[in-house]
């Protein structure tokens, strides 16, 4: 992805207040529903853990939320370590488990795709890729650098400006971030649209599908 | 098979669900759903089969089957287990469900609670801790469109509840927008 760095929106006057604690200012979060206003009911994608904050928000919008915890699935082993490419796609499509019909609007990813190597990567996008559509809009962290550090943290939706950022209760699994060029070149089903880059070095990711 | 006794205390939407009296189970208790009869199963009994009715029912006990309480409220307390398809006007989980869960009013899942399956109810409420898999179908009615839910949660919405400070998260603002090419 090439990147252009540009001001954040207006001086001084337009620098948001200090969030509370265990929280984080989203530009994209906004951008992620207000594109999808015209979408009806909306179809929503989250790959992590069903957090009170996430489904309250959800709560006050007409949405139908698939909550697939692809993490617990990794902490679990459940992803065959030496299976091929299409064994891991039929995996992550059984995971997913979708009815038939299923198109989804938005998709939560969070920081998951750092803790799959590029094979799974890439098994996990063919697998999302036929639930898509194209409008459908993608949320991931990506990082500025491979050497930026993932902490062992969940993340939901406290509303429309704020996510929710927890620390696991969980160990921390092995997570190689993925530079924001291999991750487009690995999460074939997305491309990016806009990015916002946080001071801890993660890039905050606007996706939108590539159907 | 079921106790029935009148609840007499309001009880607020998050709060536990109630829990049944394994040794005096006829008696009036506070644990009963908010309003009418309650019917209750007891943590050492075991139902298999389809369970219908037109009382609130408090399950502490094991179902297997299906529970339809079209207009009433359904409560599984910690004990409770369900494997079955729960219909009710309002459902309340602090024990485990496996089945599909459908409300007309509302449905809570407190900490205590583990569900696995499908929920349609018009709210959703989920407590920290809570345990939930599957996915939540939620249509609030009239309010029910991106654009209001959207306008809802700008400054001056309430937002939900983050019970869980994370001391390194990040307290400032991002300081860069980049945009792809």
């Amino acid at each position: 992805m090439n990147l252009a760095v540009s001001d954040q929106a207006g001086g001084p006057a337009a620098v948001p207040a200090k969030p509370e604690p265990g929280r984080q200012a989203s530009q994209l979060l906004s951008a992620l529903f207000r594109r999808q206003e015209n979408a009806g009911k909306l179809t929503i994608l989250d790959v992590g853990r069903a957090l009170p904050e996430t489904v309250t928000f959800c709560s006050a919008i007409s949405c139908r939320i698939h909550v697939v915890d692809l993490f617990e699935v990794l902490r679990g082993g459940g992803l065959d370590p030496e299976g091929s490419g299409k064994t891991l796609q039929r995996q992550f499509q059984e995971l997913l488990g979708f009815a038939s019909g299923t198109r989804l609007d938005i998709c939560l990813l969070w920081d998951f795709p750092h803790y799959l190597d590029e094979k799974q990567l890439r098994a996990f996008s063919g697998a999302l890729f036929p639930w898509l559509q194209p409008h459908t809009l993608g949320h991931v962290f990506g990082v500025h650098s491979g050497a930026t550090q993932l902490l062992n943290r969940e993340y939901g939706i406290v509303d429309e400006r704020h996510l929710s950022v927890r620390t696991r209760t969980t160990p921390p699994m092995k997570c190689k971030p993925h530079p924001q060029s291999f991750m487009g070149e690995w999460l074939t089903c997305f491309r990016n649209v806009r990015g916002v880059l946080l001071p801890d070095g993660k890039i905050e990711t606007l996706l939108q599908a590539t159907v | 098979m079921f106790d029935k006794h009148k609840g007499n205390k309001p009880q607020n939407d998050s709060a536990p669900p109630p829990v049944a009296s394994h040794s005096a189970p006829a008696t009036p208790t506070p644990s009963a759903p908010a309003a009418g009869k309650a019917a209750v199963i007891g943590p050492g009994i075991i139902v298999k089969g389809d369970i219908s009715g037109t009382d609130n029912l408090v399950i502490e006990g094991k179902v297997t089957g299906s529970v339809k309480l079209a207009s009433h409220e359904v409560s599984v307390g910690p004990s409770g287990e369900v494997n079955a398809d729960v219909a009710a006007r309002l459902i309340r989980i602090a024990g485990k469900v496996h089945g599909d869960i459908e409300a007309d009013e509302r449905v809570v899942i407190s900490k205590t609670g583990n569900v696995r399956g499908n929920i349609t109810a018009p709210r959703v409420m989920l407590e920290d801790g809570a345990i939930f898999k599957g996915s939540i179908d939620m249509d609030p009615g009239d309010a029910a469109v991106v654009k209001s839910a959207v306008a809802q949660s700008r400054p001056a919405a309430k937002p939900a509840p983050v019970p869980e400070a994370v001391s390194d998260t990040s307290d400032k603002a991002p300081d860069l927008s980049l945009k792809s090419g």
